[in-house]
């Protein structure tokens, strides 16, 4: 058997260092690194540079003071409010914010996967996206540790050579120092199996120096690699595998647990000022040793008022899901 | 006979996801991607009583998504569940920039009036905005591919503006960039644009020749000295005519039906 990449989530963030460019797997507060996040804050991480989105996890992490920039396309924790951290750090600004387009982050990423440096697109076009006013790039690329990491320049405008469509812009490939992917299932190899939206993991599994996978589940490789087409993240592009049961928690994890919908509300509401914030991190990351603190804290009963039931893979509201 | 609701029997809320999800009876058996939230709210409506055939994909990447429940977030697992096919995001999106989508469907936080909506942040600094936003999100690639964009918000003062203060969904006059010159979206070979603009007292569609917004109907029991008072520039009103009321049978399907629990709080 090949060698095992298992580790503890403490071993696992101590990965990353101050001032990496880190992406965040799923979406909104869907499937998220939650646990991993809260494990950086813990850790006391400084200077990281978000990418992609801040919503769930990556506030926390922006909340924490972990994170000096954002570059990415959505900042809301969508039906709970636009993220608040990034939201009150950015008007007093406190953090450099440079917007980009969802179409944009998905052609970066497929642009990584494909090792192609940059790709062509009319996405974005006449909008202020593109405006030079508001291009921060060459600011949040002074912070970065690793600076290649980061594109020279937003975008570049150009005709189309081969068709005569007009007006595209050249889109930089999206490239990370670390991806962190929660998933439903992985392997000791790091074959990831995920269930529900793949987000753009599939592709920014190959953007990242390195790939950190927190699952639900961790089951044998063998399990996962007799059904090979069922798998999305390759063993071949991860580096560590972490299991994290609840990881995601409050979001909900297809197949496996829905929302918990108070604790997100509560977290909206808390972290809308910096002292909020801070009381909410005592006492859900500072208090407890590890996640096994935090689900300890949690409780059996309310996490089991979450689990999914098929075939849903959700709670049903109607069926004792929270409102 | 169809019996009629009366103003005072719903809330501006509901009048705006009704109208929206009449609105989208000219796109039975069309393909739409549809935002998250009110645009999510009238679909769902719309489907149970006007265009059955109507196909659904959602950012995330659920193509024909016929969720049983109203979903809350944009990748819910009320959303996979019963879809046709679900991958990610890229495999959501790119059917739009494919050219495939005939309408999109969403919210904002202001709109001007020309279409273009912003979704990014409020104020004149970029760098210490007075309100930071949700972002871009789908809401650029919807305005700038889908075949024509349908937009929804509250009518405010404040949000229906004579310019937004970030462009960020593509509407009909847009920003030629590097110089930021403004031009028709069609220069840019940029395809569609924006519809109609269905707020809480009416739709707004957008002139042939001008494309600036004029007030196409106002809601029963709105006139159109309340529109002209909560719109943030000279807005024509000559050509508008009173909506058609709206249905008890429209009402019961959103209450009863589409959010049985009201969890979009729009009563």
């Amino acid at each position: 058997m090949k060698k095992s990449k298992l580790v503890s989530l403490q071993e696992a963030m101590q990965e990353v260092k101050d001032g990496d460019c880190i992406v965040m797997g799923g979406v909104v507060e869907d499937r998220r690194p939650v646990a991993a996040a809260c494990e950086l804050v813990r850790q006391g991480k400084r200077g990281l540079i978000i990418l992609a989105e801040c919503s769930l996890s990556e506030d926390i992490l922006v909340g924490g003071g972990c994170a000096v920039a954002y570059r990415g396309t959505y900042s809301s924790i969508g039906a709970f409010g636009i993220s608040p951290c990034i939201q009150r750090m950015s008007e007093e600004g406190r953090i450099i914010v440079d917007d980009i387009g969802h179409t944009e982050v998905c052609l970066g990423a497929l642009a990584a996967m494909a090792g192609a440096p940059f790709i062509a697109t009319k996405a974005c076009l006449g909008t202020d996206v593109l405006n030079p006013a508001y291009d921060n790039v060459a600011k949040i690329r002074e912070l970065a540790r690793n600076k290649d990491v980061l594109p020279a320049q937003k975008y570049v405008l150009m005709e189309d050579p081969f068709f005569g469509e007009g007006m595209v812009q050249l889109h930089p490939a999206l490239k990370a120092d670390v991806f962190i992917v929660h998933v439903q299932q992985a392997g000791e190899e790091g074959t990831a199996r995920i269930d529900g939206s793949l987000v753009f993991d599939h592709f920014a599994v190959h953007a990242a120096k390195k790939v950190i996978v927190t699952a639900e589940q961790v089951v044998p490789e063998e399990y996962l690699r007799r059904d090979p087409n069922r798998n999305q993240i390759p063993a071949t592009s991860v580096d560590m595998v972490v299991e994290v049961p609840w990881g995601a928690h409050p979001g909900q994890v297809y197949n496996y647990y829905d929302m918990d919908i108070p604790f997100l509300m509560e977290y909206a509401k808390k972290a809308l000022t910096q002292q909020g914030f801070e009381e909410w991190a005592d006492e859900w990351i500072f208090s407890v040793k590890d996640h096994y603190g935090y689900l300890n804290k949690l409780g059996a009963a309310r996490l089991e008022k979450l689990r999914a039931i098929p075939p849903f893979g959700y709670r049903p509201r109607m069926r004792g899901g929270m409102k | 006979m169809a019996e009629f609701a009366r103003p005072g029997d719903y809330t501006p809320a509901e009048a705006m996801v009704i109208y929206s999800a009449r609105e989208l009876k000219n796109f039975d058996g069309k393909t739409g991607l549809i935002g998250i939230g009110l645009p999510l709210l009238a679909t769902q409506v719309a489907k149970k009583l006007y265009c059955p055939n109507m196909i659904m994909i959602v950012e995330t990447g659920q193509a024909d998504a016929n969720p049983i429940e109203i979903p809350i977030s944009i990748m819910d697992s009320r959303l996979t569940y019963g879809s046709s096919w679900q991958m990610g995001d890229p495999e959501g999106l790119f059917p739009l920039v494919r050219g495939e989508i005939d309408f999109g469907f969403i919210g904002g936080a202001q709109i001007d009036k020309y279409g273009n909506v912003n979704s990014t942040f409020i104020g004149s600094d970029y760098n210490k905005p007075a309100k930071r936003l949700a972002g871009t999100a789908g809401a650029v690639d919807i305005g700038g591919f889908a075949k024509t964009t349908i937009t929804t918000m509250h009518h405010q003062k404040r949000r229906v503006v004579e310019r937004v203060d970030y462009l960020t969904t593509p509407g009909w006059m847009v920003k030629k960039w590097p110089e930021g010159t403004w031009v028709r979206r069609e220069e840019l070979g940029l395809p569609g644009g924006p519809s109609c603009f269905i707020s809480t007292l009416g739709i707004m569609r957008y002139d042939g020749e001008t494309k600036i917004m004029y007030v196409d109907q106002y809601f029963p029991g709105v006139t159109v000295q309340q529109i002209k008072e909560n719109t943030g520039f000279d807005i024509d009103v000559s050509r508008a005519t009173e909506a058609e009321p709206i249905l008890v049978e429209e009402l019961r399907v959103l209450r009863e039906e589409a959010d049985p629990l009201n969890i979009y709080r729009t009563r």
